[in-house]
């Protein structure tokens, strides 16, 4: 049986993940990035070694899918993927 | 005019020609080489998300919608910007950036952000709100200097041919 508390974190879950998909999709087609070589704590910079004008190619790929807009200053922040999926989910909920 | 004076107008002009030859020589050796400044100066202007209008645009450069049309006929060219008419008003033609113009605009604006992160840098966080609020008081001080030429394309002309002039200065002492 499924408590009230359970709910919503959950569902907050599911999100988290299908995001999650969703931008190793698009690091793999758009920037011929191998997914085995993605994990939620990998550093888009330092690991990826993405420089600026990648860095903002994947930033403008995922404003596009989710029709959202991302600061520079909220880029500045963002240092994992998990740091990403979290950002994402939370403009997607403003 | 008094030393100080003359200091505050030669740093105010060497200022001048330096970001704009700094900004040129960022274009130069980037991924946008093929984007002159005053192209890029358009893409900025028409912005990355909505489509505007091409009076909306020329207003911001404060530069006339013919004037306007020969650019943006470039940038359509090299990619970078998309046209299209209003699908409510079919007379009124709108401009947006296409996923280049997008990319363009966006690491020109990075450069901006660099440099005055590197110009505030030195200083305290008292001392760069302080040196903030002097650039604004200077910067709303030149847009009431500008105010009074805004209808004599004359004078933009001229303070155009300057600049260029001082670029081209520029270019030859390197």
């Amino acid at each position: 049986m499924t408590t009230d508390s359970e709910v919503p974190r959950e569902r907050k879950k599911d999100k988290k993940d299908q995001v999650y998909e969703d931008l190793i999709n698009i690091l793999t087609e758009e920037l011929g990035v191998s997914p085995t070589d993605v994990d939620p704590t990998l550093d888009i910079r330092e690991d990826l070694q993405f420089d600026s004008l990648q860095l903002y190619s994947f930033i403008i790929t995922v404003e596009e899918a989710y029709d959202i807009r991302i600061s520079d200053e909220q880029i500045d922040q963002v240092h994992t993927m998990n740091d990403l999926v979290d950002m994402v989910c939370g403009i997607i909920e403003q | 005019m008094n030393d100080l004076e003359q200091q505050m107008a030669e740093n105010l002009v060497s200022i001048f020609e330096k970001v704009l030859v700094a900004e040129e020589k960022s274009l130069q050796k980037g991924y946008f080489s093929n984007l002159s400044l005053a192209e890029m100066h358009t893409l900025d202007a028409i912005g990355p998300y909505e489509a505007r209008t091409m009076t909306e645009t020329a207003q911001i450069l404060g530069i006339t919608v013919g004037t306007l049309t020969v650019s943006v006929d470039r940038l359509v060219k090299k990619g970078f910007v998309a046209r299209r008419r209003d699908e409510e008003d079919r007379r009124v033609v709108r401009i947006s950036l296409t996923r280049d113009g997008k990319l363009a605009a966006r690491m020109h604006g990075k450069f901006h952000k660099v440099l005055a992160k590197h110009i505030l840098e030195p200083y305290t966080d008292e001392e760069q709100e302080l040196l903030l609020s002097l650039v604004k008081e200077v910067d709303e001080y030149l847009n009431t200097q500008v105010a009074r030429y805004d209808n004599d394309d004359k004078i933009r002309q001229t303070a155009k041919d300057v600049a260029k002039d001082v670029r081209r200065r520029k270019t030859d002492d390197d």
